[in-house]
């Protein structure tokens, strides 16, 4: 019987069809790859811009109502249009450092019209974010606004109300603002939501830390 | 001390107030589907706790380094072509999506060929989730909601470190882990009952989902009270260091509108 | 072998035979989240047919250079590709649906019911069949969105689209714009289809 031969290497052709077969297939990868990569940079060229400004429109369209009030804002022609400035004012506080968005608003002549402080504090859920309207002087609130929240619906959610945000504006920012379920009698006193005090009671401590924090450093600006 | 109360609280936030299955909707597949029997539902817990730790720490790293504005490692590449202040604006977070999800499954394939080898038994007993794994909406959720603390946020101060990206997804996976075990417990005592047949399999499911639903809705609040119990009441002291303009907001320009 | 359904099979497949989520239990975290209104549930609708339709044409396309071991690394790209670009479009042109439907718009990457469609219709299939395949699954993924919504925002808060329906006495179930809302919402509904499914099958 004749003994078995051993088999003959693989030759080098097939090993070189291997080789060029993960290439083959890695291909259409790379194409697509690259055909995609391409169509999202000229998604982010095209769109970029138009999503940042919706971002930061969406709390400069909110200035003039806060400081004037819905119908004197809307009122308001080309020409009477409030000057916007942003700021950031850095405070420091429990040695921790506290960001603030600030917007200050000049009439078109330069007369100071006010200031917008965009503010963020934990509410019953989750983060509550606001934006207070004060006076050049910082005397007085001019207007109140829920940017973001996420309290219980039908409870805490009525916080975005226009009912209840009223009852901040004329109010007084030398007394901290506090929170009653009675029926608010006192000039510093707000009416609490029913059912939602914890949430109410949110709004009202991140106005008066806002007010207490700022107070100092935008008069200071001011001048 | 403000360090550990902070992860406190994410890791409260993520196993019990807003967990991932119970109120963020997440990972709602294998919940459904591998929930009949405990032991299996504990495996694929653990499972996806482990591979959502994975793809956090890699979520992490990437987006820090790579992809949010004005990131080191982009900015030293794009250096190297075009001028400092160009390469300083380099902004590569609309790639974010297909980067995590390929980092998502090449973590779960490394740690499917990893546990095969390694440990042939465990690979045994929950190595069929694994591949599942990859289209677990709970992991991307997570590496969403650590990029949006990475990237999304308006200071840089508040850009979320290593430590709480870890403890939002390990304890993400841990509530992931607790509701689809409470579940399976359920299920097994389902099966002795007399069910409607219209209402049988996933439909009785998603009623007793809704019931555990409620009942985790009473953790709300826990961690607003948790911090008020845990902060100190200091003294306020605050201070005023610098006042800037916003760079980002096209250097002071007045917006007249 | 039976042969391939036809364009118009797959078509009408989608809309209720092989409805999405009443019956193949695929796309369910877009399902309960999205559903408290019924404008986020179409908005998501809307997102996940362009998608699925965008997907679906170019996975048939590329059908026959497809290699077994890489095609659900190109469905992924592909699926990835186009949520990014239908989450930007969204945060540009409809910046506040954006914002409330938050991160559920990168979840349709993993919404198991794109993958599946392209492995089985798209990946082996013309154009043609693709597409209304896509077609017939998103009418139907919206058509079970829709009723989920509704539901909801009508019980929840009375509204339909913002617009108040039901009169002033209704008091408002909370719960169902909640997260258990939605849960029990779906468990009943599917019990419903179910039930519906059977009376056809004896009948």
């Amino acid at each position: 019987m004749k003994p078995i031969e051993p088999m003959e290497p693989m030759k080098t052709s097939t090993l070189d069809r291997i080789r060029n077969n993960y290439i083959v297939q890695a291909w259409l990868v790379l194409i697509l790859a690259i055909c995609f990569g391409g169509s999202l940079a000229s998604i982010q060229l095209a769109l970029g811009p138009l999503i940042e400004a919706n971002k930061i429109n969406e709390t400069l369209q909110k200035v003039p109502e806060m400081i004037l009030g819905a119908e004197k804002s809307q009122k308001l022609s080309e020409k009477q249009q409030l000057v916007i400035e942003p700021q950031t004012i850095e405070v420091s506080k429990h040695n921790r450092k506290v960001f603030y968005n600030v917007f200050k608003a000049n009439y078109p002549n330069g007369r100071p019209a006010g200031w917008v402080a965009k503010a963020i504090g934990q509410g019953y859920a989750d983060k509550i974010e606001i934006l207070v309207g004060m006076d050049h002087k910082l005397k007085k609130i001019t207007g109140l606004f829920v940017l973001d929240q996420k309290e219980t619906p039908g409870l805490g959610n009525k916080i975005i109300t226009n009912e209840w945000r009223k009852q901040f504006i004329t109010k007084k920012t030398t007394t901290p603002l506090s929170v009653t379920k009675e029926g608010a009698k006192a000039a510093h006193e707000i009416d609490a939501i029913t059912g939602a005090t914890i949430s109410s009671r949110a709004v009202c401590s991140i106005i008066n830390a806002t007010i207490k924090d700022l107070r100092d450093p935008l008069l200071n600006r001011a001048n | 001390m403000s360090y550990i109360v902070d992860i406190l609280l994410i890791a409260v936030g993520a196993a019990l107030i807003n967990n991932f299955v119970l109120y963020y909707f997440v990972g709602i597949c294998p919940f459904i589907g591998v929930s009949r029997k405990v032991d299996m539902a504990f495996g694929m817990g653990c499972a996806v706790t482990f591979v959502i730790s994975i793809a956090a720490f890699l979520s992490w790293t990437i987006t820090t380094y790579i992809l949010k504005p004005g990131a080191p490692l982009s900015k030293w590449m794009a250096g190297l072509f075009v001028s400092p202040e160009m390469a300083a604006n380099i902004d590569l977070t609309i790639l974010c999506y297909i980067v995590y999800i390929f980092a998502i499954s090449s973590s779960v394939q490394f740690v499917e060929m990893y546990v095969r080898k390694f440990f042939p038994v465990l690979y045994k007993s929950f190595g069929v989730f694994l591949p599942l794994i990859t289209t677990n909406c709970a992991i991307l959720f997570a590496c969403l909601t650590i990029m949006s603390n990475v990237a999304g946020v308006d200071n840089p101060a508040d850009a979320w470190d290593l430590g709480r990206s870890l403890t939002l997804a390990v304890f993400g996976g841990i509530g992931f882990t607790i509701a689809i075990v409470i579940m399976a417990g359920i299920r097994e005592e389902l099966e002795l009952c007399d069910i409607p047949k219209p209402l049988e399999g996933a439909a009785i499911t998603f009623v007793v989902a809704g019931i555990l639903a409620l009942a985790f809705m009473g953790f709300t609040g826990v961690d607003s009270g948790l911090k008020k119990a845990l902060t100190p009441k200091t003294s306020e002291t605050v201070q005023v260091q610098v006042i800037h303009t916003d760079r980002n907001l096209a250097s002071s320009a007045n917006y007249i509108f | 072998m039976a042969d391939a359904p036809t364009p118009y099979e797959r078509f009408i497949q989608g809309i209720l035979p092989e409805n999405p989520v009443y019956r193949q239990l695929l796309g369910l975290c877009p399902t309960l989240a999205v559903t408290n209104g019924l404008q986020a549930a179409m908005t998501m609708a809307g997102a996940v047919a362009f998608v699925l339709f965008c997907a679906n044409i170019i996975t048939s396309l590329i059908r026959d250079l497809l290699k077994p071991h890489l095609r659900i690394v190109i469905f992924t790209l592909t699926i990835a590709t186009f949520v990014t670009i239908a989450d930007r479009f969204l945060a540009a042109y409809m910046y506040q649906m954006s914002k409330t439907l938050g991160p559920y718009i990168p979840l349709i990457i993993v919404n198991c019911l794109i993958i599946c469609r392209c492995e089985v219709c798209a990946s082996k299939q013309s154009v043609v069949h693709a597409g209304m395949d896509a077609m017939g699954q998103s009418i139907g993924f919206a058509i079970a969105l829709g009723s989920i919504a509704a539901v909801r925002e009508i019980l929840g808060t009375g509204m339909l689209f913002g617009i108040r329906v039901l009169p002033a006495v209704w008091p408002d179930w909370v719960v169902m714009v909640l997260p258990p809302g939605a849960f029990l919402t779906l468990g009943l509904l599917l019990g419903a289809v179910n039930w519906y499914g059977m009376q056809k099958q004896d009948a």
